[in-house]
């Protein structure tokens, strides 16, 4: 179970969102993405996509306007 | 009490607003500017009249160009920017949009994270510009307004708009990323 940070900052949509479930494809059941951002549509998409998907996700505000969507594989 | 936890304050003015809701006053408001100025919601029209201004500015003069060669064009430039209706209601988006990010405390200005970002940008902006004054519209003026006037035009222009955006993603993608 290992944990990965993706740097999004300063990626507009739909770039954080592509990224996201590239990562999240290469991550084995269990591991944990840490995707941080600071595009506020993507604060929206990415945890909607992740959710769908049937993932937990957890959205922390880390400075203004800043925010890391944490999302556990879980399948 | 922390402002921060209050329930109003994070419904109002710190979390998105539904999308519907959105929807429902972005339709108020066109039909409140049909209305009060004449003329349909647009965006990308007023920005070329602030493209002739600067132009202006320094010295140029687009008497002779073809795209304000009418006399209402004319008059407009003319008048100024205070007196037209889309550049006052443009900057109203702008300075609305800072104010909503700077209520929620969420304002960040962003780094510029590489060269490619910044030639995909100008690209993007470059054909965006071009693309709405040759086709009369952006996704505002041709789109959201035609589309509202029951006009023909504006489900034509959807139609190529989602094509283009197919298209664009997978440059994006393949090249930008």
């Amino acid at each position: 179970m290992k944990e990965v940070m993706l740097d999004c900052l300063g990626e507009a949509c739909p770039v954080p969102l592509v990224k996201a479930e590239n990562k999240l494809n290469t991550l084995d059941v269990g591991d944990v993405l840490i995707v941080q951002i600071d595009h506020s549509c993507a604060m929206k998409n990415v945890p909607e996509w992740a959710r769908k998907e049937g993932h937990n996700v957890e959205i922390e505000e880390v400075d203004d306007g800043e925010w890391e969507v944490i999302i556990e594989k879980v399948k | 009490m922390n402002l921060y936890n209050n329930k109003f304050y994070q419904t109002w003015v710190k979390n998105a607003w539904p999308y519907v809701t959105g929807a429902i006053l972005l339709s108020i408001f066109q039909i409140a500017t049909l209305a009060s100025t004449n003329d349909p919601w647009g965006v990308s029209g007023a920005l070329a009249n602030w493209g002739a201004w600067l132009y202006q500015l320094v010295g140029g003069s687009v008497d002779k160009w073809y795209y304000f060669s009418s006399a209402g064009a004319q008059e407009t430039l003319t008048n100024g920017f205070l007196k037209d209706p889309g550049s006052i209601r443009n900057l109203g988006v702008i300075v609305g949009a800072l104010l909503a990010t700077l209520l929620a405390s969420q304002f960040k200005i962003k780094k510029i994270k590489s060269g490619k970002q910044v030639v995909a940008a100008v690209l993007g902006g470059l054909m965006m510009g071009y693309g709405a004054r040759i086709a009369f519209g952006c996704n505002i003026g041709a789109l959201f307004s035609g589309i509202s006037s029951l006009s023909l035009s504006g489900w034509v222009f959807a139609l190529f708009l989602f094509l283009g955006a197919v298209v664009g993603s997978k440059l994006l993608v393949k090249y930008f990323m």
